[in-house]
């Protein structure tokens, strides 16, 4: 039995495996198929100030290796959420982060204050590519990103802040010192890419917005690369995510410098996806003689060009 | 809801481009009407396939569908003893209440799957009158099943098996003879279900419809699968529904 918590943040996981935003509901539905008491941490789905309505249908499609969605944020707002959901979640034992998302300054400010002290961690979602008001905004350029990390940390004063990146810019590395600049205490990375898939017959994209974020097995290497890049820029930890599907893919993350890692779209492909995955690490890490899985963090060793 | 190894026992074409797939659950598991599972297809499919389940006897399962793309063509290659994740039983099915003695059945298209399950289940305890609607004699499949009720209607697009009408029209005929159900229950393309709303709106009978919509998880975690409610909110066509009362939902 390898030791597989990490601590990010000062705040200890159980193992680095954490349920990516969007794709876990706020968590009651899985924990009908396996006790998520098991898994590190589960990021919720994308919270606003007031509910939201999110994007018509259909919201979702597939391309090979890879799915594309634009739900566009729907969630029953920062307060239905304290309400209803919140002692539940924390009753499992998983470490609860908070995923954010707002139109403006002020709301990033204000849903953080909220949260501050409530949650476990708070992730401000600055890259939701579905909505024109979901933060992608504030998520592309370098000034930007390290604006509005800032205002967020004023509100989010004791609880850690991890601020999600896009990869749908010019230099992830900026990026990712920006949000250390503007105080992140964390980043993690990626959000989904901007696709389009279009439906031959009816000569219109299948999504109703036309749009949306592509995410899943397919695009692991570009968000490994970025991992990577990003571990490289900045000194505070780094979240890995896109693409992951087995224990072997959550490794190559932590290789390329990540703390702790998070699973989206292979939550549909297998419901069990992450308490495999964890079964899976624990399993690689005996069977390489790794005694913390922490070890792994960064362990990468490039070519000689 | 469990995520259940389905082994293949049998997966035959029942009609032009039909298809009919038993598996053979590795373990037990308890249905109702208007339920699915969503099957996972595999390789590079990374979303699963939500497919009503038909009938369920046992640990074997029974599920018709329609060849439309890459998934559902992949499940028709699959031979006897191949295997697949099937996660079900999913969403909330169809429930005839106690006082309901008389129930309508109105289907069409790939909407005659659930229905079948329905006749299964209250076959032998209500009055059941299927109005059915296929897009030609070729589409035709489940008549085996659908004579088990007390009285059945199929209908075509043009003609070639039964009278040429669709199956909302068979049930008005019907409603107009004096032949009143206490509930209707159906499944179909959303405009048949338009229709079928209207025409109970001024009947003033009770009407539950089985919603379709692409799906994300299949089990209401991830809000890709929404409809629109009449109050204004959205609620989940995977697990508040798929069926809903007609009245609830804005088709
Ligand atoms: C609750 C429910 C019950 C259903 N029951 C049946 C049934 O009993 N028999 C049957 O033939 N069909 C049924 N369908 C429709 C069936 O899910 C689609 O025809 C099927 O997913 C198409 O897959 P594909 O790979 O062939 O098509 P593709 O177009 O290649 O599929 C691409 C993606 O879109 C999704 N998709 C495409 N069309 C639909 C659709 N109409 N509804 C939902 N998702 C769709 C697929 O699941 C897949 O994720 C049902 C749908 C729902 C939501
Ligand atoms: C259906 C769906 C909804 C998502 N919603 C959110 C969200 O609300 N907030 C957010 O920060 N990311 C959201 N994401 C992005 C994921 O959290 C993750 O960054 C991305 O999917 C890449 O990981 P994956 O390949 O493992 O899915 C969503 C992804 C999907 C597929
Ligand atoms: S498909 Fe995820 S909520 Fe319905």
């Amino acid at each position: 039995m390898a030791n597989l918590s990490v601590n990010l943040c000062g705040v200890t996981f159980k193992n680095p495996v954490i349920a990516a935003s969007g794709t876990y509901g706020f968590e009651r539905e899985f924990n009908e198929l396996y006790d998520i008491g098991k898994i590190g941490g589960v990021s919720t789905k994308g919270l606003t100030n007031e509910p939201r309505l999110g994007n018509p249908v259909p919201r979702i499609a597939e391309s090979r290796g890879v799915i594309l969605n634009a739900v566009g944020l729907q969630n029953p707002g920062v307060e239905h959420f304290i309400q209803h959901d919140l002692e539940w979640l924390k009753s499992t034992g998983t470490v609860v982060i908070a995923n954010v998302a707002g139109k403006t300054l002020e709301d990033y400010e204000k849903i953080c204050a909220r949260l501050n002290g409530l949650v476990d961690m708070i992730e401000l979602n600055i890259s939701c590519p579905n909505v024109k008001s979901g933060g992608m905004a504030f998520g592309i350029k370098p000034e930007t990103v390290e604006e509005v990390t800032r205002v967020a940390k004023k509100g989010a004063k004791d609880t850690p802040l991890i601020v999600k990146l896009s990869p749908n810019v010019e230099s992830i590395a900026e990026n990712a010192k920006a949000a250390e600049r503007g105080g992140a205490d964390a980043v993690s990375l990626i959000n989904t890419l901007t696709g389009m898939a279009i439906d031959i017959e009816r000569r219109k994209p299948i999504i109703a917005n036309n749009t949306g974020g592509v995410s899943g097995a397919g695009v692991k290497p570009i968000a490994v690369r970025m991992t990577y890049e990003a571990a490289q820029a900045v000194k505070i930890p780094v979240i890995g995510m896109g693409g992951i599907t087995c224990a072997e893919d959550a490794i190559e993350f932590l290789m390329a410098g990540a703390t702790a890692v998070q699973v989206g779209t292979a939550n549909f492909t297998d419901p069990y996806a992450m308490p495999k995955i964890i079964d899976g690490l624990n399993a690689w890490c005996d069977k390489h003689n790794v005694a913390n899985v922490s070890e792994l963090t960064g362990v990468l060793q490039l070519n000689q060009r | 809801m469990k995520d259940y190894i389905g082994t293949i026992v049998k997966n035959e074409k029942i009609a032009d481009n039909i298809h009919a797939v038993t598996f053979a659950l590795n373990e037990d598991c308890k249905v109702r009407c208007g339920q699915f599972g969503n099957i996972a297809v595999g390789g590079t499919h990374l979303l699963r396939r939500p497919i009503a389940i038909c009938k369920a006897e046992g640990r074997e399962v029974t599920f018709c569908y329609q060849i439309k793309g890459e998934g559902t063509q992949k499940l028709r290659d699959m031979k006897a003893g191949e295997q697949c994740n099937v996660l079900m039983p999913l969403g909330n099915g169809f429930y005839v209440e106690e006082h309901e003695k008389k129930v309508a059945l109105v289907g069409g298209g790939v909407g005659v799957f659930p229905l079948i399950s329905v006749l299964r289940e209250y076959a032998a305890t209500k009055e059941i009158a299927a109005y059915i609607g296929y897009r030609n004699k070729g589409a035709v499949c489940g008549v085996e099943e659908f004579v088990k009720a007390q009285k059945f209607i199929a209908v075509t697009d043009d003609g070639s098996y039964g009278a040429q009408m669709n199956a909302v029209q068979a049930f008005a005929a019907d409603l107009e003879k004096g032949n009143r159900p206490d509930v209707v229950l159906s499944c179909g393309p959303t405009p048949m279900l338009r229709a079928l709303k209207s025409l109970i709106e001024k009947e003033n009978i009770p009407c539950y419809v089985s919603l379709e919509e692409r799906m994300g998880c299949g089990i209401g975690a991830c809000l890709v699968c929404v409809c629109d409610m009449t109050d204004g909110k959205r609620a989940r066509v995977c697990k508040d529904g798929p069926v809903f009362n007609a009245k609830d939902v804005t088709l």
